[in-house]
């Protein structure tokens, strides 16, 4: 006769109440500890993505034609950027938010998006690097506007196949070494930006309709003076973005002309350009298109403020059109 | 058989007072009896086992309640066990996120003072308050003024000050009520422009020295007159009590 052995593990309601509490207490206490880490890291990355925008301050030009900074990370990093001319009217803004890589080589979420009211800063949607370049040149219509700040990652090459001497003369005093100027023979690894030829480019400038269009996005956008480096550093959003950003800078700083020529009539100035800037006050720009049409104008009204006499110049602009 | 129902009104005694202690009612206990009597007890043959029946019942019925009773109290214990240990998590928690805040709050302020320094300094080679020549750190008056004349100025929304003002030489060995507000009519005699003021609760301010320069005219001639001034940019701090 066989004996079944019906012993079975006597397991006391206290043990069974202690092991289902104390696993949710576990589970609670890993959750909240990793949602806490989540939260630091979401904290230092906001705070670095704010410590860049006061790092890109130093670049505002001043009287200089243009300058240049390096900023180096401790780890390979994304910068994200924005912008929107919709919100905070009638400037509109930007957003700049940060990322950088884990342990395991995979980039953590981005952290919170930080607004920057006062700067034009042309760059890709996403910069991506240990190192990064921020170089800045004044935008004139005809008195200066503002600077615009443009970002590009250190480690990506861009390879300028046949680009005029002012350009290449503007760039190379800035000391850009991830820009690397060609001729149309010469072999470079990287993104190749070739001046008014077409073959195995990805960004295409054409300098008689002022266009740069870039194969990647399928997207054209027209540029005006030094805001050729803007439309070929930055994306088509970006760049569309910031150029009725400027415009609407442009609208701010004509008011204060405007009443400028107020003050100067009481000096014995008769500065003649008001009417010609409130017409351009009210000039819309939709898009980059209508940069060319708009420039013509405002060349007409820096010919007439030429023509005064140096005591009763409304403006000077010495760096524009050099 | 009269032996068996003298047997059966015992029990039956018993199973009543038990029924009692248990909390049911009279009526209830009635008709259990009443049921029970029908179908069981008035048949002889089954009394013994009955009677075993019944005892077993009775018995369970007493080790529930007991055993009942204990594991609500240890269940109780536990449970405020529990409660304290999840409170004293919540309040180690909220301890240690009170000083993380307190450091965002100053590293906010960090930053918000630095952005604020920094502007402060390049705010005079601006486009909106440069001079027109070329003089680095030089404020055009003749802006300056017609910045402040504007009426719907919006550059409280562009640059990350709570206020901004520029105190001319003349002002700066007066009290902060006897200095004259600049305006279209009394420029340039006047001490201090008000550029814009978001009247906040918690400011800091910032000053720095700028050279300020206006057109002038003397002798048939305009020349540039340029005098010492004081830019006074403000930063807000936000107290996360508020």
């Amino acid at each position: 006769m066989i004996k079944k052995n019906k012993k079975a593990i006597a397991m006391s309601f206290n043990w069974i109440f202690a092991i289902i509490a104390g696993g949710f207490i576990l589970f609670l206490a890993i959750y909240f500890a990793g949602q806490f880490i989540d939260t630091a890291e979401q904290e230092s990355y906001t705070e670095t993505a704010a410590s860049l925008s006061v790092l890109l301050d130093p670049l505002e030009t001043g009287l200089a034609s243009g300058k240049a900074n390096l900023i180096n990370f401790n780890k390979e990093s994304k910068i994200f950027f924005d912008c929107t001319e919709k919100l905070n009217p009638p400037f509109g803004k930007q957003y700049i938010s940060f990322s950088d890589k884990t342990l395991s080589e995979e980039y953590r979420e981005e952290g919170g998006k930080v607004p920057i009211l006062n700067k034009y800063i042309f760059a890709e949607d996403v910069v991506e690097g240990k190192n990064i370049y921020a170089f800045s040149k004044p935008i004139y219509m005809p008195f200066k506007i503002a600077d615009m700040s443009i970002v590009i990652s250190a480690t990506k090459k861009y390879c300028f196949y046949d680009a005029p001497e002012d350009i290449q003369e503007d760039l190379e005093n800035l000391n850009l070494k991830s820009i690397i100027f060609m001729n149309s023979t010469s072999e470079c690894e990287g993104i190749k930006v070739c001046f008014d030829t077409t073959g195995g480019c990805d960004i295409i400038v054409n300098e008689l309709r002022k266009e740069v269009y870039n194969k990647k996005n399928k997207e054209r956008v027209y540029y005006s003076g030094d805001l050729v480096y803007a439309a070929i550093f930055s994306s088509p959003d970006i760049y569309e973005c910031n150029i009725k950003r400027l415009k609407s800078k442009f609208n701010e700083l004509s008011k204060i002309y405007l009443e400028k020529i107020k003050i100067m009539e009481r000096q014995g100035c008769l500065p003649t350009i008001g009417g010609k800037l409130s017409l351009l006050i009210d000039r819309d720009i939709r898009d980059s298109r209508d940069l060319d049409i708009f420039i013509r104008d405002v060349e007409e009204i820096d010919a007439v403020n030429r023509l005064s006499n140096s005591g009763c110049m409304l403006y000077y602009n010495e760096n524009w059109g050099r | 058989m009269r032996k068996n129902k003298k047997s059966q009104l015992k029990i039956q005694g018993t199973i009543n007072h038990r029924f009692l202690d248990l909390g049911f009612s009279k009526k209830g206990q009635l008709k259990i009896q009443a049921h029970k009597n029908s179908k069981k007890f008035l048949v002889p043959e089954s009394s013994k086992a009955q009677l075993k029946i019944q005892a077993m019942t009775n018995q369970r019925f007493l080790k529930l309640g007991f055993s009942n009773k204990k594991s609500q109290l240890k269940i109780q214990e536990m449970a405020f066990m529990i409660v304290a240990v999840v409170l004293f998590f919540a309040l180690v928690g909220l301890f240690v996120l009170s000083i993380v805040f307190v450091n965002i709050q100053d590293e906010a302020t960090r930053i918000a003072e630095e952005k604020t320094l920094a502007a402060a300094t390049s705010l005079a080679d601006t486009p909106e308050l440069s001079c027109i020549a070329a003089k680095v750190n030089c404020i055009d008056a003749d802006k300056l003024i017609s910045l402040v004349n504007l009426n719907n100025s919006q550059y409280d929304k562009f640059w990350p000050f709570s206020s901004l003002s520029v105190i001319q030489l003349s002002g700066f060995e007066k009290e902060e009520e006897d200095l004259v507000e600049c305006t279209f009519a009394n420029y340039p005699d006047c001490d201090i422009f008000n550029v814009y003021d978001k009247k906040v609760d918690n400011e800091r301010a910032i000053a720095s020295f700028v050279a300020l320069c206006r057109k002038d005219f003397q002798n048939d001639r305009t020349y540039d007159k340029c005098e010492v001034a004081k830019i006074v940019a403000g930063t807000e701090f936000k107290r996360i009590e508020e």
